[in-house]
């Protein structure tokens, strides 16, 4: 509850800085966010790769992508984990404190969306407190949350893949996680014209 | 940075023109322009008199419907399918949209910014002549399609090619013409012509045209006996030509026809005779020009030499088909038109193969069973058919076979290019246990008949409908005579009946149609199976037991049960109308959709509509009546 106090006078990196100051109006960008991740434990776990993909004006802007891999040499390490094929791959690959910076200043102000957005959310944040930034001030959507809005249901969840399904997306090709955020991005065009978001 | 998503997309566009013109590079940086657009069924992404866009879209997924507004009727001028570009006048012009496009189902398309795309178009003239290709073409004929390659023009402001305005449309023709020189022998040429199914050849010195010797010229001037066969052309052939630049109109070559009173006209670069030659125009080319009438597809048909060529016919007998229906034109002329289509399109797929082969080694028949069998063939179904080679000597047997195996395979495969997907339960003449010699078949009918459902559990009722599709008619009568010789057995007829009554009922007890409950056609109505297939089933129990033969077709065989029986003659017409019904409302799903039109969507008919397809289905329970006491069919038999 105080967690304002104890950063009160404190200064922020520049990024951080510049990141707050893009709050002053309201963002109709939206960005569907998919990160891979350990698990969903943010003390524990770890951000293996993001992908992000814009959404603007009821279209996905194929240009506004955004797609970093961390190799988590240390976790890996701890874990007794094999992270060849991360180092192999050709992806574009950051340490854990640039990726983050990275995809603060992609972000901005959009509204930002994904299927179980909260962990990924809560893991970021965790990452960016160790940079000593404060946390994530972007609006969030879920679009399992909407889907079950949409329909009237409570007592059931829905993976990705059976909302995919449900509305009809092509879902082949899946190997990256932007792949996901590609087809999250397809479902949200979807829910966002069904319920009428702006 | 990488995008991955740019790269899906450039990897997806390659394969389609323009784009496959392009280097991947480029393809790259126009891919990670495009906005990406999800559409709902029915969903529209502009419609007439819209502002333009600021991009112009390719299909991504699902299909996309082109229509423009006529007489306050909504006609549909294309189905862009993935791959298919449209929405080009952005590109060329300044007014507004002049057609609709709404997705017919749930689509993706692909926006590209007209802005990001036009420097790749200034540079790589092969991409704007495609463009420009694309949005000027102005013809709905589907013969031009591949000629267009997969473009979608946006310039229609009619749909109904109108009779005056087909006037002007430019015509297609021959544009590779039998060429000889002036000294080559009448008997030469008049072997390439045949060679070569045309109907002229062009003498020519150089590029330059100097006359035509067409049929006319040989049976007026070599056939009479005037000149030798030996004689070289330049003696005989019609000099000068009548020469046409290229792109003449429909009317003008046909004035130009009448006022020379000749048949063939030659097309030259500049229009003079003293230019290099481009084609030929035959009266042919334009009588294809103006309809697509029935025997003009027939024709063609027979001059198709690839299987490519038969697709377009089938395809403008689709057309045929849709505008036969919108105009009331009575069923049984149009299922009977479309099943000599079908029939002809069959006959030259055996050609075709027999042409790839070489001749058969033994006589043979190719018979169409199933819905062509009975020549109830609208819509594009699937290729049922079987084949029957006459007996020959023991030790040659196998080697037969393997050609008529072989053949069969030929002919599946041409038909399947054409369009007939193969019978999914295999009963195609490809399958070596439907290509047989006549003994064998024999021997399979007769146990099929004195033993039904003893070896097998499926003698499948298919073959009991055939209809001489190509070849020897003689082994079609003796596998006829072997079918109402034995056709007086009851278990059979036990089989046949229980086969029959065992399909669904079509309406519930409160009179509401049996709906699909589950699966991917929820909600809708089987009309095939619990319309169709059982007043099938019944007219041939029926028809086999009143040794009806050589009608196959449902209608006819309850037209004449209806003489044969009096008692019955009221449920036997009403049963052949109601047939009728079902047909035209299963070939009207599967224009819309594509599909073969089993499944009929209920939602979309109108009251009226779904009263009378109840009616339909009334007559099917007095049917299943007469059937059970006829054949004294009970629970157990």
């Amino acid at each position: 509850m105080f967690d304002w106090i104890k950063h009160i006078n404190k200064e922020y990196p520049e990024f951080w800085k510049k990141y707050l100051s893009k709050f002053d109006h309201r963002s109709k960008r939206f960005i569907t966010l998919n990160l891979e991740i350990s698990g969903n434990d943010p003390q524990k776990d770890v951000i293996f790769s993001f992908g992000g993909i814009g959404v603007f004006n009821n279209a996905i802007v194929v240009g506004d992508s955004f797609e970093v891999i961390i190799p988590q040499y240390k976790y890996l390490h701890d874990n007794g984990l094999d992270n060849e094929f991360i180092i192999e791959s050709k992806q574009d690959k950051l340490s854990e404190n640039q990726a983050i910076e990275a995809f603060v200043n992609y972000i901005g102000n959009a509204v930002l969306v994904g299927h179980r957005i909260h962990h990924d959310v809560d893991l970021i944040n965790e990452a960016l407190e160790k940079l000593g930034c404060g946390r994530l001030k972007n609006e969030a959507l879920d679009i399992e949350i909407m889907h079950r809005k949409l329909n009237d249901i409570t007592d059931r969840q829905f993976s990705l893949d059976e909302l995919a399904q449900f509305y009809k997306i092509p879902s082949a090709d899946r190997m990256t996680a932007i792949d996901d955020a590609y087809i999250m991005a397809l479902l949200f065009l979807k829910l966002k014209s069904r319920l009428g978001i702006n | 940075m990488r995008n991955s998503i740019a790269e899906r997309i450039a990897d997806f566009l390659k394969d389609f023109p323009p784009f496959n013109k392009l280097s991947y590079d480029d393809l790259l940086r126009i891919a990670s322009d495009i906005r990406v657009v999800t559409l709902d069924k029915n969903q529209t992404l502009f419609k007439i008199n819209d502002t333009l866009h600021d991009s112009f879209y390719v299909v991504g997924s699902g299909v996309v419907n082109l229509t423009v507004i006529a007489d306050a009727e909504e006609n549909l001028l294309n189905k862009c399918v993935p791959g298919d570009i449209f929405g080009l006048r952005p590109f060329f012009a300044r007014n507004n949209y002049m057609m609709t496009a709404k997705a017919r189902e749930d689509s993706i398309v692909y926006a590209i910014p007209i802005a990001a795309f036009r420097p790749f178009v200034a540079q790589n003239s092969a991409v704007l002549d495609f463009l420009l290709e694309s949005f000027a073409t102005n013809s709905r004929n589907p013969a031009d399609k591949e000629v267009r390659g997969k473009l979608i023009s946006d310039t229609h402001i009619t749909t109904e090619p109108q009779p005056e305005m087909q006037f002007f449309q430019s015509l297609s023709y021959n544009k590779s013409p039998l060429t000889a020189s002036t000294a080559t022998l009448v008997k030469d040429i008049a072997s390439k012509m045949t060679e070569h199914l045309s109907d002229c050849a062009i003498v020519t010195q150089g590029e330059i045209p100097l006359g035509i010797l067409t049929d006319a010229d040989l049976r007026s001037k070599i056939a009479t006996g005037r000149f030798p066969v030996t004689i070289a052309v330049d003696r005989v052939m019609a000099a000068p030509v009548i020469s046409v630049p290229e792109n003449v109109s429909l009317a003008e070559a046909q004035l130009l026809l009448l006022k020379n009173n000749v048949t063939h006209l030659v097309v030259t670069v500049d229009g003079s005779d003293k230019s290099p030659l481009k084609g030929v125009i035959s009266q042919h080319d334009l009588i294809a020009a103006q309809a697509n009438n029935p025997g003009i597809l027939i024709k063609e048909i027979k001059r198709s030499q690839h299987p490519r060529e038969l697709k377009n016919v089938r395809e403008k007998m689709a057309e045929l088909i849709r505008s036969s229906l919108s105009k009331n034109i009575p069923m049984p002329h149009v299922a009977n038109i479309a099943s000599e289509i079908n029939m002809g399109i069959i006959k030259r797929s055996v050609e075709i193969a027999i042409l790839d082969l070489g001749s058969p080694p033994a006589r043979f028949t190719w018979l169409a069973i199933g819905s062509q069998g009975r020549k109830e063939q609208l819509l594009l179904t699937d290729q049922d058919s079987m084949l029957v080679f006459e007996d020959v000597a023991a030790e040659k047997h196998k080697e037969v076979k393997d050609y008529f195996v072989r053949l069969a395979k030929r002919t599946v495969a041409v038909l399947e290019k054409v369009g007939y997907p193969p019978c999914p339960n295999g009963h195609i003449a490809s399958n070596i246990v439907w290509c047989r010699s006549i003994s064998d078949w024999v021997k399979q009918y007769q146990s099929w008949m004195t033993t039904p459902g003893e070896k097998s559990n499926e003698i499948s009722p298919v073959f009991f409908d055939f209809e001489l599709a190509f070849g020897e008619s003689k082994l079609e009568e003796a596998l006829l005579d072997v079918v109402y010789s034995n056709a007086r057995r009851n278990s059979f007829f036990d089989y046949l009946g229980n086969d029959a009554l065992r399909k669904p009922p079509p309406l519930s007890f409160f009179k509401k149609f049996n709906v699909e409950e589950e699966g991917e056609h929820r909600n809708k109505f089987d009309i095939k199976l619990k319309g169709i297939m059982p007043l099938v089933d019944g007219a041939r129990l029926l028809a086999l037991g009143q040794n009806l033969r050589g009608i196959t077709n449902t209608y006819m065989r309850f037209k004449q049960l209806a003489m044969l029986e009096p008692k019955f003659s009221e449920t036997y017409l009403s049963c052949a109308e109601a047939f009728l019904t079902l047909s035209k409302y299963r070939a009207l799903e599967g224009m819309k959709y594509d599909s073969d039109g089993r499944y009929v969507n209920l939602e979309e008919l109108s009251k009226i509509d779904k009263e009378k397809l109840k009616a339909a289905l009334e007559p099917m329970r007095e049917l299943e009546e007469i059937i059970k006491d006829k054949f004294r069919l009970t629970q157990f038999s």
